[in-house]
């Protein structure tokens, strides 16, 4: 038996060296990784999300600064949205994110909480980037606690946007400074005179009713908890439901149904509230004429507005804090960059850029013309930094808000739920 | 037959008749509803990008075919072929691993016995239990700190070394199936455990083994997660990863190519399944124990 046993053994661990040597054979077929660094060429690693235009014009920037820094070399990596913040999540935990990557507003202080960005300004102090030139106070969008969590490539703000041959139409215009009565008329008219519901669902959208709370001296967000009460929320989604059951709002099932096309493209309603560089969408999508118009205010003249923005951050843990502090500097400041770039992450951010830039097609004109008014209104505020956890509010509001729109859940159950999960998310 | 009993005949005959008539069409149309999101996929394939969202239409009225001349120039500067070269080298990688190493770790399972079997099989069957979540992030640790990030190794380690074990579960099933005499005999003709694993229990787990490799094809063809995580290198992603480029949430999202790609991607799968279905048949027939 003894003996018997220790042939087993014998066996098993042969068996076990086959198969070690079989994972030895799968490992030379995967490529090895390791910055080569014989010549003092460092690599970093830069990631963002986004579409195909995107990727292209980037890797066009990277073989530009590659060609003005020839030690460092620049490894892109690149998905889409939902993809790329679930990796990013994972990398973070596992401490191997990447060197530079594109981020936003929502995840500064969720991602500084974990201690994984750099505070941009050490670089600036230490003169390997520069902190100036950013239009219309963009840069405290990258900003929370005092530090600097990232550096804005663009700036975008929210717009209304409106199916032009609706509104005219209807022989509505929309104008500056008009107040959310006006705007709920001007619905009521086209739904009157074209059959055709106004909206296609404005209060499930976080940063609207941000804009709508700011107007009223409050904010969607303090430092650490949200800004509003349940009842400020229960009164808002009851004033939507009650849209929605007027048809001055589309039926949340029909704009389900279109997905993942807009109902504002689909024709089913006349306006949207969304970020004005998202607007290209529109035009690809729908059948109609689209544009910009301004948001509604409570007083007749202050929007609530401020820049948003995407911005590049650091790994605090990067191997070359210098050359990801000058690859910063040069994708934000380089003109030729900006030229390249286009405002397809926003208006670019600094001066030197959005004077190298200029818009040809309607589009992008629309935008631009659009986010100077604004500036010009003299309504752009200051962001709130987004606590922790603002994500996932972002996502429960989207969720809870549409089954409010039908009539799935009564708004005060929904404003107490958005209130439960919040506590979770701030919490987590 | 008389003439007394024939109308009687005929209403059973006729009964049956319609009685058939009737289920061929219920088969038939549970068959269009599972049809149908296929016949959509292929359809949309040859509509024009705008169409694919806008019109509800299942076939496109005027047909185009440049969703697929547009997969020709790649996506965002890498080819389309290089997806399909990574996803199969994964996917083969993968079965050759799962195979191998599943039906090794089933043999001893089931011819061998060793101390603490019953216990590291209990052991096995209860890792299927652990949720991916659970050991995503320090698997990740793990081959960061190995530098295997961003190769396939991180994918393919785990089928190598038994780690699906599901798959060794079902090769231990069958192999308890197979009677004992023949490794008796095999034993008593000088085998050893190895050569008795390769050319007496093997070639009788055919269809164990087809099965497996069917299944872990698929699997590892599918897999969106584990790519997602492990390669950084967009010429290393796999086709799912490259599905993933065409969308674009801020911009003008490409559903023609991606509609086009998804179909082309179902190609390999399909194929795999053909070939291998033959011998999942063929060996059932074969080994004549059952």
């Amino acid at each position: 038996m003894g003996d018997n046993m220790s042939v087993e053994r014998r066996t098993v661990l042969k068996a076990v060296g086959a198969s070690l040597t079989t994972l030895g054979l799968a490992a030379t077929t995967g490529c090895g990784g390791g910055s080569g660094s014989g010549d003092g060429t460092v690599t970093i690693r830069y990631a963002w999300w986004g579409g195909e235009p995107r990727a292209i014009a980037i890797k066009k920037t990277i073989a530009l600064f590659e060609k003005k820094f020839p030690k460092i070399k620049v490894k892109p990596e690149f998905t889409d949205y939902e993809a790329f913040w679930e990796k990013f999540q994972t990398q973070a935990s596992g401490g191997n994110p990447p060197d530079v990557f594109q981020n936003s507003v929502t995840f500064l202080r969720k991602y500084d909480k974990r201690g994984v960005l750099m505070d941009l300004k050490t670089q600036a102090d230490a003169g390997n980037l520069s902190l100036d030139n950013f239009r219309n106070g963009v840069l405290s969008a990258g900003q929370a606690d005092g530090k600097q969590l990232g550096i804005p490539v663009g700036a975008n703000t929210m717009a209304l946007v409106i199916d032009l041959k609706a509104f005219e139409k209807a022989g509505v215009k929309p104008k500056f400074g008009w107040t959310w009565d006006e705007y709920f008329d001007a619905l009521q008219t086209i739904q009157d005179k074209l059959k055709i519901a106004g909206d296609t669902g404005y209060f499930s959208i976080m940063y609207l009713y941000d804009l709508y709370l700011r107007q009223n001296g409050k904010a969607f967000y303090t430092d650490s908890d949200l800004g509003f009460t349940e009842d400020d929320l229960t009164q808002w989604w009851e004033d939507g439901y009650k849209r929605v059951r007027s048809g001055l709002v589309a039926d949340p099932k029909k704009i389900e149904q279109v997905k993942p096309k807009s109902g504002l493209s689909a024709g089913l309603a006349a306006s949207e509230f969304t970020w004005d560089n998202f607007s290209i969408r529109y035009e690809g999508e729908g059948e109609s004429d689209y544009g910009l118009a301004p948001i509604p205010t409570t007083d007749g003249k202050d929007t609530g507005q401020y820049l948003g923005s995407l911005m590049l951050s650091a790994f605090t843990g990067t191997k070359h804090p210098k050359e990801v502090a000058q690859f910063i500097d040069f994708m934000t400041h380089d003109p030729e960059v900006g030229k390249i770039m286009g405002y397809d992450r926003g208006i670019l951010a600094t001066s030197e850029q959005y004077e190298a830039f200029t818009p040809t097609d309607d589009n992008n004109k629309g935008v631009k013309a659009y986010e100077e008014e604004v500036a010009a209104a003299g309504v752009l505020g200051k962001i709130t930094p987004h606590p922790s956890g603002a994500d996932v509010i972002e996502a429960a509001f989207l969720r809870i808000g549409g089954e409010v729109a039908q009539g799935k859940t009564k708004p005060a159950d929904a404003a107490k739920a958005l209130f439960s999960e919040a506590k979770a998310a701030f919490a987590g | 037959m008389t003439t007394a009993t024939s109308p009687a005949v005929h209403t059973a005959n006729e009964r049956r008749r319609t009685g058939s008539i009737a289920w061929h069409v219920g088969a038939l149309v549970v068959l269009a509803v599972v049809l149908y999101p296929v016949i959509w996929v292929v359809g949309a394939a040859f509509k024009p990008s705008k169409d694919i969202i806008a019109s509800l239409d299942l076939l496109p009225t005027k047909p185009v075919w440049e969703n697929f001349s547009g997969l020709a120039d790649g996506i965002s500067g890498i080819s389309i072929s290089s997806f399909f070269v990574n996803s199969l080298t994964y996917a083969l990688l993968a079965v050759v691993g799962v195979v191998l190493s599943s039906s090794l770790t089933a043999y001893a399972f089931t011819k061998i016995r060793f101390a603490g079997r019953n216990l590291m099989f209990t052991l096995m069957i209860g890792t299927l239990l652990l949720p991916y979540h659970v050991l995503l992030i320090p698997q990740y640790v793990m081959f960061r700190n190995l530098e295997l990030v961003d190769t396939l190794v991180p994918l393919v380690a785990g089928k190598f070394l038994a780690t699906e074990a599901f798959f060794v579960f079902l090769m231990v099933q069958f192999m308890r199936g197979l009677p004992r005499e023949l490794d008796e005999a095999a034993k008593l003709d000088g085998c050893g455990h190895l050569r008795t694993y390769w050319s007496i229990v093997l070639p009788l787990c055919r269809p164990a083994l087809i099965t497996s490799a069917i299944f872990t094809f698929i699997n590892a063809w599918n897999d969106f997660m584990g790519p997602l995580i492990y390669l950084n290198t967009p010429s290393k992603y796999t086709v799912s990863l490259g599905l993933m480029m065409f969308r674009d949430q801020e911009g003008i999202a490409n559903y023609g190519g991606m509609i086009a790609m998804s179909l082309v991607a179902l190609v390999p799968v399909i194929a795999f399944f053909m070939a291998f279905q033959r011998y999942l048949i063929d060996g059932m027939a074969t080994s004549g124990l059952k």
